[in-house]
Order: structure tokens, then sequence, then C-alpha cells
């Protein structure tokens, strides 16, 4: 059986190892960093996207909670994007400072938020939602980026 | 469960920990200029008052507002409680602590003995404040894991030896000692380093080294294991001094082994880790984890000696280990905290954490840090070295505090003066 805890803190390792290697593909040369750039930032896009139109709904509608913890969570991967952005535009200017000022804080921001959701959220959607667990977790690997 | 760890608006407000933060540097400074104006032979006795004072700047004036500072702000984060009344109990505490300290160390300089009975109040008041208050919110945590542990074990610490702490000043005060004196302050001292420094230190390097730096997790049963073994071989300790005062080398030598262990873990981490980037709190970590090995060995190496290294154990361990964890923190925290409550704000254009402090000034500063601390080590042999290493201490602290400001200056400036505020992300405010 799946785990909707188990599923999305794994992901959140593969996110990090994708984070890692894109710092350092920059740190070697920025002008060759597109592609681990866009591999962390599609990697974490996905993670967004599985939660927000996934499991966050799921759990929305399970516990009328819409303005709880889900809307923070929202709220934090708006931060994050903003940020990726941010880097993206570091990489095309080729500008290494610009580069790890945003990537550093990212970094802060996104294992805090982790932590936030495998400590509090996960687990508060894995006791909500076990008897749901397999078809969640389905529709988040199956789902399409949009 | 409770949510409010998980939300911008009940985070503490940013004044919280910033005001312990921005104040630590100063009491250091001032611990530089009391060092620049003794002389070596006087603070090579450990309970002569000047050393008490000095060492008190260090250790409550630094460390512990260091610490606290950095509690208010990461229980929330790290184990998602909720402190009562933070604003207020911070406040409170931080006055109290402010007077308190001032108090002791003038007091103990100039021998005011009044001024001393009043520290005693304030400084007793103050922590025991903010412990109980932090200690009463750990009740609602339901998911208790190592670092939770060891933070609550550190905090319980922290309750004994502030109580110890108040009874040993007010002896200063009265200018009575009683029979058992030495003994509670070596007590004190032993367990505020490795009960509430060093196990509060580990339970947060668990969280803070995979999250600052990608390094690879400590292994679960090492978490699990070594505060409460930590906890254990002090008190094992404490029965040894008094019944067997002859035998504490042994708890002395469980103490040493398990925070070499630790270092040496903490460093290989560090080797290991998959963010390759290095910055001044790397430098700061691994600097500490070495200082550690070395002033582990020196103390208990030091019971050979008839504890005639007492000051060096305490300049290798209070400020090779702790003071160094302590300034890689502050370099860390405070430049996220203010981008993290600008942002939250609204401000979209503001500085990344990384351009909030002077990267030179950094490795200046703690070039000029690691200098000082082997110059007090080489000062206990060639005391004439002393007054040198003093200056150098206190240009250090200087640019800590220059450095720590410059960048809480970036948020008051941009509250301020309210650079192209962006209201879109108002309509990303949740409450």
């Amino acid at each position: 059986m799946s785990t909707i805890k188990g599923f999305l803190s794994e992901d959140h390792g593969r996110c990090d190892e994708l984070f890692a290697k894109m710092e350092d593909a920059v740190t070697q040369s920025i002008e060759n960093a597109k592609e681990a750039y866009d591999a962390f930032a599609e990697a974490t896009e996905r993670h967004f996207q599985m939660e927000e139109r996934v499991m966050f709904l799921e759990f929305e509608q399970k516990t009328g909670m819409t303005q709880g913890p889900t809307a923070i969570m929202r709220h934090e991967h708006a931060q994050m994007r903003n940020l990726l952005a941010e880097m993206g535009k570091a990489i095309e200017a080729k500008d290494k400072d610009k580069f790890f000022g945003n990537s550093e804080t990212l970094m802060i921001l996104m294992q805090q938020h982790n932590m936030k959701e495998e400590q509090m959220l996960y687990t508060m959607a894995q006791q909500h939602l076990s008897a749901e667990a397999d078809r969640i977790v389905d529709m988040m690997r199956s789902m399409i980026v949009e | 469960m409770d949510f409010d760890g998980l939300s911008v608006d009940q985070a503490p407000p940013i004044t919280a920990p910033l005001r312990f933060f921005a104040t630590a540097p100063l009491f250091a400074l001032l611990a530089g200029f009391f060092i620049f104006f003794s002389d070596a032979a006087t603070l090579s006795s450990r309970f002569a008052p000047q050393t008490v004072a000095i060492t008190h700047a260090i250790t409550i004036g630094f460390f512990s507002f260091v610490m606290f500072g950095a509690l208010v702000q990461m229980l929330p984060v790290l184990a998602g409680v909720k402190i009562a009344r933070v604003d207020k109990v911070s406040k409170i505490s931080y006055a109290l602590l402010v007077m308190g300290t001032l108090g002791m160390i003038f007091g103990l300089w100039f021998e005011l003995s009044k001024f001393l009975l009043v520290a005693a109040l304030l400084l007793g008041g103050g922590f025991l404040l903010l412990i109980t208050v932090m200690l009463f919110a750990f009740r609602t945590v339901v998911h208790v894991n190592a670092s939770i542990r060891a933070m609550i074990t550190s905090l319980v610490f922290a309750l004994l030896i502030t109580l110890l702490g108040a009874h040993l000043l007010a002896s200063y005060g009265i200018g009575k000692f009683g029979a058992l004196h030495h003994l509670f302050a070596n007590i004190h001292s032993v367990w505020a380093i490795f009960g509430f420094a060093g196990i509060l230190i580990i339970g947060v390097a668990f969280h803070i080294l995979p999250m600052f730096y990608v390094a690879p997790r400590f292994e679960p049963s090492f978490q699990r294991f070594v505060t409460p073994m930590i906890g254990a071989a002090l008190a094992l300790w404490l029965v040894l001094n008094l019944f067997a005062p002859s035998y504490t080398v042994v708890a002395k030598s469980l103490i040493v082994l398990l925070f070499i262990v630790f270092a040496l873990a903490a460093l290989s981490k560090l080797n290991a880790r998959r963010r390759k980037v290095s910055d001044i709190t790397i430098w700061y970590w691994k600097s500490a984890t070495l200082f550690m090995v070395f002033g582990a060995l020196t103390w208990v190496a030091n019971d050979f000696f008839d504890e005639k290294y007492s000051v060096v154990v305490s300049v290798l361990i209070g400020g090779g280990f702790i003071f160094s964890v302590m300034s890689g923190m502050l370099y860390k925290i405070v430049p996220f905290l203010v981008w993290f409550h600008l942002n939250a704000k609204g401000y979209m254009s503001i500085p990344t954490m990384n351009d909030m402090i002077n990267k030179k000034a950094a490795k200046w500063q703690f070039a000029l840090f690691i200098i000082s601390l082997v110059g007090f080590t080489l000062s206990f042999f060639i005391v004439e070295l002393l007054g040198f290493f003093a200056l150098t201490f206190i240009i250090s602290m200087v640019l800590l505090e220059f450095n720590i400001i410059s960048a809480v200056l970036i948020y008051f400036k941009t509250i301020k003066t309210k650079p192209d505020f962006d209201m879109s992300m108002f309509t990303m405010k949740t409450e």
C-alpha cells in the first residue's frame, strides 16, 4: 500500500538531489547550467502541482479546511516559484552572484517548507485520507503538469 | 493538531529574535574590553571575580542571547509549537537579561555587592520566564523526534543551571560561600556547557546541517541515542562528584567521547554535503568541530595536571566550539529572517540573503576570531600576548556586530522607504 506521506516525502528528496546537481552545474559553468536548472524547475513545479491539484484538494474536501494549512502551503509555493523564476533569469543573464543569492534563499525556504509538510501536513493528510491513499497517489503519479 | 507554526502571521515577529541577535556581539565586545584591561595572572584563576565576569559576558551575554533568540524563532518551525505571548515574553525577558547581565558583570568587576543580588534576581527571573514558557509550549507536540527531545533536555539543564547560577551569584553578593560553592560552580559550568549549549547544538545540528547544506542526515540510531546518553553521562558525573570524586574521570571520558563522536560525525556530514557551495558558515561549523575535539581531549587531560589548564579548556570549547557555532548561525539566520519577513510583507525587489552581509567583512571577522582564539591559548603560556589578542578579538566583535546590523538595517530601511510595493502578493495572502 502506498502512503501519501511516503510518496511526497520521497519526492522532496528527489527535488533536493536535483537542486544540489543544479548548484554543482552552476559552480562549474553558468553557461552550461540551463539543463540542470530546467530539470530542477520541472521536478519542483510537478511536485507543487501534485499537491495543489490533487492532494490539497482531496484534503480540503475531506476536512473542510480551505483556509488552513493548505492555504499557507500554497502561499509558500508562490514564494518559491518567484525565486525559481529569478534563478532562471540569473542563468540567462549569466549572473552567478544573483543566481546563488536566490538559490540560497530558496534552499532554506524549501527546507523549512518541506519540514512543515512532512511533520504536520502529510501526517494529517495520511490520517484523514488513508482509505483513499492508493487512489490519490496514483492520481498524483499520472498527473500531467499544466 | 496545532497549525500555528505553519503560518507567517503566527510566526514570532522579526523583532523577537533580532533583539537578542543584535545585542549578543555587544556583550562579547564588552568582554573583549575587560580582557584588555585585566592581567593574565588574575584570569588564570577561574574563580576570580574578574574571570567570572568575563566568562559570563560571553556565556550569558553572547551564548544565551543567541540560543534563546534562535529558540524563539525555531520552536515554531522545527517543533511546530507556539510560544505563548511570544512578543511580550521575549521583550520582558530581554529587558531582565540585559539589566541582569550588566549588573552581574559590573558588580563583579567593581565589587558592588548590591548589584550582584539584584542581578541574581533579574537573571533568574529572565531565564525562568523564557525556559518555563518554552517547556510549557512543548506540551502540544504530538510527534516527538530526536531534535525536539534534545531541545527539551537542554532546556531542563538550562532550568537547573539557572537555579544554581542564581544561588552562586547571590553568594558573591553576600560574600559568604558555602562549603559546596566550588562543587556547585563546577556543576553549573559543566552542565551549562555540555548539558544546555552542547545538547542544544547537537539537536539543532540534526536539522540544520541537512537543511542548510544538503548534508546527509545523521543516522537515526545515532540521533536517538546520543543526547539521552549525554544527559545520562552528565547525571552520572554529578553522582560521582558527590559520592566518589576520584572516579569522575570515568563520566568525563564518556561525555568527551560522545561529543567527539558528534564532532567527527558532523564534520564528515559537512564534507559529504551535496551542496558544495562554501561560505563563512561552513567554515565556522568546520572549525567548531575541530576545536571541540581538541577541547574535549584537553578537558580530560586537565584532570591529570591538577586542573591547571581549565582556562585553555574554556577557550577551546567555549570559544572554539560554542562561539563558532553561534556565529555561524547568526550569519545564516539573520539574513534569512530579514528576507523572509520582507517577502511575507509583499516586498519583492529586495536584496537576496547573499547580498545582505559584505562577504569580505565576514571573512575578516572569521579570521580575526580564529586568530584571537589561538592567541588566547598562547597567552596562557606567554602572558604578555594577552593585550594584543584582546584587541584582535575586539575588532572581530565590532565586525560581527557591524555585519549583523547591516542585515537588520536592510529590513528597517525597506519597511521605511517602501520600494515597489507589490500588491499582487496580497492576493496570495491567506488570512
